[in-house]
């Protein structure tokens, strides 16, 4: 009988650390190779721990390649995207869920169209309409047209939507106009959802390749994942000890975040189902 | 039908709550989305911005008899067909595998989620290097087994496979959360009777599992595919759209007219094309999830 209940949960657990190799090991190979040497990198047979510790590709790659620029644009850029698709969001979202207003239906109807349409798509007329404001290679290109966000609109839509309306009404009854309710009691109230929202598009604006791809060509607003790419063609299969530095900086801020906020970051992704 | 003067105001209110996103979107997305319509029926060249003739349909013609064209919207089908059902079955499985609680259930979640979070570009070059000839990772292991080096990233048809492998690697964490919600809202009621009934593990996860998370699944197929359709960064860091445009994709093709070569026209017409499955697509998750009454549009 005991035979029988424990066999299916060896199962499991060598089913899962199989598969935990696959999904995790590739990142704990990056950090050790990005600190063995180029042709240790490369060796055969592999070795696990390096034979010798390598610390200073680290210091050698912020001289091949401005790390310390791109990790300062991409703060910048990501922290201004987040704030701003919070501070919208939160706004838009309270709007369609509470207050009564002509064509408030039909305006959420577009936006929610326009969520299922692939971004992506528009690229190129929107990388001319930055090019004509003279905003390719700045940060407000980087960050302005990221900053609307249906997702986070959606999100806290539903959120406030969920919410009893008993307090608010309280105070609409106290004479508290929509401002002061929404600064002082349906902001506040939204703080967990503002966490989850605000981590989960951290992690995407940190990530975003495609647009930031086109938006910048000059090496001054490189953010870290285009500084990597560019890292790639330069250094073309040579160091993989540097390259895997290079990827250890960049997954290392969203890796850090991740571990900190993991519920939120989950609650925020599964939240835009219900 | 009369509104209050206090209505009137919290309406006011409204709009400008509203304001920041829809401004922006109409600036930024639905104004750029207009232009790629009209400018499909141009010769629109993007490097100079000026628009020569309306040259009509033409530009649709020359795209959909464009061999590169068609060669790049086979390469994105095959990828959406392996890409978007394995990694929602695999994401499904290793859901029903964390459904209960057990020591390490916590860890194993985390650690299989953690490739969804990495930026693409740095876990891309992590499989560029395990993928490499000489010394990687992956060609070490075979030689143990006396194979010859596999050149996965320059040769048909290991480039696309590669391509495939990394894609579903990455997306399994997500499925596997978005499938791990849904299957924690089955009541486990329904799993204790079907155990009494004498129904083996297997037995219930095809009788309940499965039937009851096939709205997560339509919404997961759908919105995969949306995401597989626009798929870039990979392919940008792991083959470059080789060997001989093997592993370029749509969007990889229209970047490529209206940035390389700056042909606005066909690269317009393209992502007209593009648009017209994604909307195709969308149409589609509309129903799916208006039949879950989980999106109230009134």
């Amino acid at each position: 009988m005991r035979a029988r209940k424990l066999a299916p949960a060896i199962a499991r657990h060598a089913i899962l650390i199989v598969a935990s190799l696959i999904f995790f090991g590739p990142f704990v190979w990056m950090l050790l190779t990005s600190v063995k040497s180029s042709s240790e990198a490369l060796s055969f047979p592999p070795t696990f721990l390096p034979r010798e510790w390598h610390f200073e590709n680290y210091s050698d790659l912020f001289d091949v390649a401005p790390f310390g620029m791109y990790y300062l644009n991409s703060a910048v850029v990501t922290v201004f995207t987040t704030l701003g698709q919070v501070l919208t969001s939160l706004a838009a979202g309270y709007a369609f869920a509470r207050l009564k207003f002509r064509g408030s239906n039909v305006i959420f109807v577009v936006l929610l169209a326009a969520l299922l349409v692939p971004f992506e798509v528009v690229f190129t007329p929107l990388i001319s309409l930055l090019s004509s404001l003279g905003w390719l290679n700045t940060y407000q290109g980087l960050i302005v047209p990221n900053v609307p966000s249906i997702l986070g609109v959606f999100l806290f839509r539903q959120f406030f939507s969920s919410f009893p309306t008993e307090i608010e009404d309280a105070s609409r009854m106290d004479g508290a106009g929509v401002w002061r309710r929404f600064r002082s009691i349906m902001a506040p109230m939204a703080t967990p959802m503002i966490g989850s929202f605000a981590i989960l598009s951290f992690v995407y604006n940190w990530n975003n390749f495609f647009f930031q791809f086109l938006a910048v060509n000059r090496t001054e607003f490189f953010t870290v994942p285009i500084g990597l790419a560019q890292l790639q063609s330069s250094q073309a299969a040579t160091s993989f000890n540097l390259l895997m530095a290079g990827s250890t900086l960049a997954i290392l801020p969203v890796f850090l975040v991740f571990l900190l906020f993991q519920r939120q970051i989950v609650t925020a992704m599964s939240g835009g189902l219900r | 039908m009369a509104r209050s003067p206090l209505e009137r105001r919290e309406g006011r209110a409204g709009y400008v709550l509203i304001a920041p996103t829809t401004i922006l979107l109409m600036v930024f997305y639905l104004f750029p989305l207009a232009q790629t319509v009209v400018y499909s029926f141009t010769d629109w060249n993007p490097g100079t911005g000026t628009i020569g003739n309306v040259v009509g349909a033409q530009n649709f013609v020359d795209v959909l008899t464009n061999a590169e064209f068609l060669r790049a919207a086979g390469n994105t089908a095959l990828y959406v067909v392996v890409v978007v059902p394995c990694s929602l079955a695999l994401g499904l499985f290793f859901a029903a595998l964390l459904a209960t609680p057990f020591r390490g259930r916590g860890l194993y979640r985390t650690l299989i989620f953690t490739p969804y979070i990495a930026p693409i570009v740095g876990s891309a070059l992590i499989f560029s290097y395990l993928l490499t000839p000489l010394g990687g990772l992956v060609n070490n292991g075979l030689g143990l087994f006396g194979f010859q080096p596999i050149a996965f990233l320059t040769s048909e048809p290991w480039a696309m496979v590669s391509v495939i492998v990394f894609s579903i690697w990455q997306l399994v964490g997500y499925t596997m959360i978005i499938y791990s919600a849904a299957l924690s809202n089955v009541p486990p009621s329904y799993y204790e009777a079907a155990t009494i009934d004498g129904a083996g593990p297997v037995r219930r996860f095809f009788s309940i599992s499965l039937p009851l998370v096939a709205p997560t699944s339509g919404f997961l197929a759908i919105t995969g595919l949306i995401g597989s359709l626009q798929v870039f960064t990979q392919v940008y860091v792991l083959t470059g759209g080789g060997p001989l445009g093997s592993t370029e994709t749509l969007l990889y093709w229209i970047y490529q007219q209206g940035f390389v070569f700056f042909q606005g026209g066909p690269a317009s017409a393209g992502a007209v094309i593009l648009l017209a499955v994604g909307i195709l697509v969308s149409v589609i998750q509309l129903k799916v999830l208006a039949r879950r009454d989980s999106v109230e549009l009134a």
